[in-house]
């Protein structure tokens, strides 16, 4: 396989957008491929990642964006996998990278929910769930990582203080991050009064419904050696799925998906998860940041409340998790979340990461979660 | 595929419920019991996987109190969504309406299910044996 580059990267603030996803999406597409050293017209194929472009009664927006780039010539196709739809379509570029088929591609994720209200964008999150069996029940997203909180908490002892460390924690970093959705500090006293959700998940403990939009140019470094910025190779991108409901599941407090992927991610790249720089993991509540370090090695099981009370997972702590801040404070606008947070890493790698820059730049992990962690992908990254 | 013939769907695991009585699910050789809707064992992978009814008893593994639901069930919040063990082995997910507070509802709780009006199955406690023999 040829050595695979995410050679440009690039985001726009999420929150709320004025533009439709289809116009923030080509900006950030377009600042991608300029952040590279490319011009449009030397991307070969573009994987458009908006898994609910519903929302705006828009599908089939990949030859959409190509042609306000001026490449309408150029294939697209849309990869859904809920919330992990753009780090599917990262997957996707890198086969066809690696592969051979193909010299540039560019990746994009947008999304645009804001002009629902919380009950409607709710409602249509819950449709990425098992409609018949989970969301026909009466569960939410928030229900449904309540649940393993709920089970996390009755094995490890996980208190309230943890969960709301993970909070604390992110929101700081977020508070450095321009590009974050939320850029306030919180204190544990607000987060302890924001209301309950879903039992025990308070308001600071879910991610916001954020719009957003970002992109990622995957390269073959055989074909463009010579990139504008420093760029990420690609030691790792391994995709796995677990068991679409979560009751069907052999336990309730682990992803089955995410211990998958990182068992051969952390194979293929040769690396061990306490030897990784930093990390972006799916934190879309408190307490899938704590799961997903649990499940990619980084803590053993229920040790991960502990570490993050610590300040071991802290942007200058021994392990940073969410230096951007995650989905939690920088936002998650669902199909740009997992390319997102590959921007972050190359922020951080070409040391443009202002406050919330991390020491140990040379490896980095992406997590991204879809849905309850029926799909999970694991992205490890090195330097030239 | 002449060894998926004679399987129910979704829509009657639906009808099941909403109008039978009864709760359909399935049981794989390995033990596996689920109400959700499959061709092979999601466990095993195996193709021996027969239709059963489902008891709706058992007790509560896991549960939250949803105090923002999703618009169908508007009306309806606070609630637990939960998920029992099925005394005859396997999970089912489902909510109760009579639960409004976390420290209404314990884990190991006996529940079962109440066939109802309201979407989705619907689970209410077990009630204590004085009263079972009662009535």
């Amino acid at each position: 396989m040829r050595e695979t580059w995410v050679a440009g990267a690039a985001t726009n603030r999420y929150g709320k957008m004025a533009e439709t996803g289809r116009e923030a999406g080509s900006r950030v597409a377009l600042e991608a491929i300029r952040s590279a050293g490319l011009e449009p017209k030397e991307i070969d194929l573009t994987f458009v990642a908006n898994a609910f472009g519903i929302a705006e009664h828009q599908a089939h927006v990949g030859p959409l964006v190509n042609t306000a780039l001026g490449i309408p010539e150029v294939p697209s196709a849309t990869i859904e996998s809920a919330c992990s739809s753009s780090s599917a379509a990262l997957h996707e570029a890198y086969v066809h990278v690696a592969g051979g088929f193909a010299d540039a591609v560019l990746v994009v994720g947008f999304e645009k929910l804001s002009h629902l209200d919380t009950l409607a964008a709710t409602s249509y999150f819950a449709i990425g769930a098992d409609y018949p069996y989970e969301a026909h029940n009466g569960a939410t997203f928030p229900g449904l990582y309540a649940l393993m909180a709920n089970a996390h908490a009755q094995r490890y002892g996980t208190s309230e203080a943890e969960l709301g460390a993970v909070a604390v924690k992110n929101h700081a970093n977020g508070a450095l991050n321009p590009h974050a959705h939320f850029q306030k500090p919180i204190s544990p006293e607000i987060y302890r009064a924001s209301p309950v959700v879903a039992s025990p998940l308070r308001l600071y403990d879910c991610c916001p419904f954020s719009d957003g939009a970002a992109a990622v140019v995957v390269t073959a470094r055989e074909r463009f050696p010579h990139p504008a910025a420093e760029p990420l190779v690609v030691r790792a991108s391994v995709r796995a799925g677990s068991i679409g409901d979560i009751q069907d599941r052999s336990t309730l407090t682990a992803l089955p998906a995410t211990r998958r992927a990182a068992e051969r991610a952390f194979r293929t790249a040769g690396i061990e998860a306490g030897r990784i720089g930093f990390f972006e993991v799916h934190d879309c509540f408190t307490i899938a940041e704590l799961i997903a370090l649990e499940d990619l090695g980084l803590f053993p099981p229920g040790a991960a409340g502990r570490a993050t009370v610590d300040g071991i997972t802290a942007h200058d702590g021994a392990h940073p998790v969410n230096p951007s801040g995650g989905l939690k404070a920088k936002g998650h606008p669902v199909s740009a979340t997992g390319v997102g947070q590959v921007v972050e890493i190359f922020e951080q790698v070409n040391q443009r990461a202002g406050g919330r820059q991390v020491p140990r730049t040379e490896t980095a992990l992406a997590h991204n979660v879809g849905a309850t962690g029926s799909s999970c992908s694991v992205h490890i990254f090195g330097r030239r | 595929m002449a060894d998926a013939e004679g399987r129910h769907s979704i829509a009657e695991f639906r009808h099941g419920y909403e109008e039978e009585g009864r709760l359909r699910g399935f049981r794989s050789g390995c033990g596996f019991v689920t109400a959700t809707w499959g061709l092979r064992c999601p466990r095993c992978g195996a193709a021996d996987l027969a239709e059963a009814t489902l008891s709706g008893r058992g007790r509560v593994a896991a549960f939250t109190v949803q105090n923002v639901p999703s618009d169908e069930f508007l009306n309806e919040a606070p609630y637990a969504y939960v998920v029992v063990d099925l005394e005859e082995g396997g999970r089912i997910s489902g909510w109760m309406p009579s639960v409004r507070r976390p420290e209404e509802l314990a884990l190991g709780a006996a529940v079962r299910w109440l066939p109802s009006y309201k979407p989705g199955v619907l689970f209410e406690r077990e009630p204590p044996p004085a009263e079972r023999t009662g009535a």
